[in-house]
């Protein structure tokens, strides 16, 4: 069932799920949920649109996580938009940065081409 | 629509009181679970009737409460989801009836041993998940009825939200029990260091924080703090894992990074869906630096002698958990003496509405040159306060002496 707090949007078909300003412990199971349901969607890339998030705990990076890992484990990619400082900031000291492809706007999330 | 007989209309009346009965609620959820198994024995005039309760690490069903048959529970029956009886109403979510139950229908072998002849089953559902199996069964061949089924699914959602709250409170002694016993008691005795530490559940219970101080044969002092991705007792015990593996680890080598290296191989072999943040330091045994690691967690904070406190400039490593071979950069400090070093959890940082550099801006504000104690007291006082966390918070302090215990000053000889 769709969660209203992570609404999900096809965006020229790619699934787009819009994170709220706050994720943590309370709301971090319906990021997965949300997550899954695009990737059952989706033809293997998935977009999660960061802009409006100012903060995100360990429980949120495990969905965000979780959800690259079984992108790649299907040959798919999870995108990430990430344009608030707060959150940029939070990917770089937990490394992720590096790990999970990440963009500062949903243009060019959905624009390029995978990198391969 | 056929008319329904108004004495069968008022007996049914009984039997579904008998299980919504509202004195129940007063007993605790096991009395709850066993009366209700007692109460649809006798209204269902059936011989047994158990619950067995989903174990999802397994995905195995495991007999938990029993009446008429307790041998079940006893010796401890499982039943794989899928397989047999019970397994098939877990796997097809609905009810099941048997007119004959032998070893081709029911892989419970206590259940055809004792001779019984039919049996009717539903699964219990909380949250939209299968948790559980409710099952009777008779020593005499009967037909179950549609009526029967009801019944019996009315039971079940009674007991499913008994069982809830079991879990839940089971959870949470469990894991705050764990969690007491992985901190440590007592912060080791180091000449020329003090030290001081906190550790405060959030508003949701336990979490995964946890922080460890030991020392090494060869007299360094190894520091460690990190936070699991969950709560309650599913992070309780992968921090638990965490803890023993970095101390075994911890031994084997000096480098830093290379303790974290191998934390990170072993937890994505055995524990491949966790995720954690650790920070990881060895600081030498004359107390005056300190080398430090990060993985994924924030930097230590330190205070030198008449200079503001500041974020130690360590460069950022990967979180534990995420991708393997990936080398963390492991970073020299100088400790000079009357320095003080604070460690922490994100929890500390975490206030509604505000930005995480807020957060250690005001925590860099707090962090004086100080004895330990009093410098937990001024930051869990000043970034905490009276409002209760919402993630769990752990803080540690660790103060080199300004000057090194003079030889020969023994308590009481003060003031001479």
């Amino acid at each position: 069932m769709p969660d209203a707090m992570f609404p999900v949007e096809i965006v020229s078909g790619v699934p787009v799920v819009a994170t709220p300003e706050e994720i943590d412990i309370t709301n971090a199971g319906g990021l997965r949920a949300a997550l899954l349901e695009s990737a059952a969607h989706g033809s293997g890339r998935l977009v999660v649109d960061m802009s409006r998030t100012r903060f995100c705990d360990t429980a949120g990076l495990h969905a965000l996580v979780s959800a690259h890992k079984r992108a790649l484990a299907d040959g798919g990619e999870v995108r990430l938009v990430i344009s608030g400082a707060a959150v940029q900031r939070i990917f770089t000291i937990t490394g992720l940065n590096h790990v999970i492809p990440n963009f500062t706007s949903l243009q060019e999330a959905l624009g390029q081409t995978s990198v391969s | 629509m056929t008319a329904v007989d108004p004495v069968t209309v008022e007996a049914r009346l009984r039997d579904i009181q008998s299980i919504t009965d509202a004195a129940l609620s007063r007993l605790d959820d096991r009395e709850l679970l066993a009366e209700l198994l007692d109460r649809i024995r006798e209204i269902l005039q059936v011989d047994t009737a158990a619950v067995l309760l989903l174990d999802f690490s397994s995905g195995q069903l495991i007999a938990t409460a029993a009446a008429g048959l307790e041998e079940e529970v006893r010796q401890g029956v499982r039943i794989p989801v899928g397989r047999g009886f019970a397994g098939r109403i877990a796997a097809e979510h609905r009810p099941v009836i048997l007119d004959r139950v032998d070893h081709t229908t029911v892989l419970n072998p206590i259940l055809w041993a004792k001779g019984i002849q039919s049996m009717m089953g539903v699964p219990m559902v909380a949250g939209g998940k299968v948790i559980g199996v409710l099952h009777v069964g008779s020593l005499a061949r009967r037909q179950f009825t549609g009526y029967d089924t009801e019944l019996l699914q009315l039971t079940a959602d009674r007991a499913a939200v008994a069982v809830q709250s079991m879990a839940a409170q089971a959870d949470r002694v469990a894991s705050a029990a764990l969690q007491r016993s992985l901190v440590p008691s007592a912060l080791p005795a180091v000449a020329g260091v003090e030290m001081a530490a906190r550790y405060v559940p959030g508003r949701g219970g336990v979490g995964g924080d946890w922080y460890d101080v030991f020392t090494r044969p060869t007299g360094e002092l190894c520091v460690v703090i990190g936070d699991v991705a969950g709560s309650g007792l599913a992070a309780a015990v992968i921090m638990g894992r965490m803890r023993s593996a970095l101390r075994a680890y911890a031994l084997e080598t000096l480098d830093p990074g290379e303790v974290l290296a191998r934390l990170d191989r072993k937890m994505q072999h055995f524990e491949p869906s966790a995720l954690a943040t650790v920070l990881y330091a060895v600081i030498d045994a004359a107390a005056d630096q300190m080398h430090v690691c990060l993985a994924g967690h924030f930097p230590p904070v330190i205070a030198l002698p008449g200079r503001p406190a500041e974020l130690v400039r360590a460069t950022p490593g990967l979180m534990i958990g995420v991708v393997g071979g990936v080398k963390r950069p492991v970073t020299a400090v100088t400790i000079p003496p009357g320095a003080l070093l604070c460690f922490y959890t994100d929890g500390l940082l975490e206030r509604p509405g505000e930005l995480i550099d807020d957060g250690l801006t005001r925590l860099c504000q707090v962090v004086s040159t100080q004895p330990p104690e009093a410098a937990c007291a001024a930051v869990m006082g000043a970034l905490i306060g009276s409002e209760p966390a919402r993630d769990d918070v752990a803080l540690l302090m660790i103060w080199r002496q300004a000057w090194p215990d003079p030889p020969g000053n023994i308590a009481g000889a003060d003031g001479a």
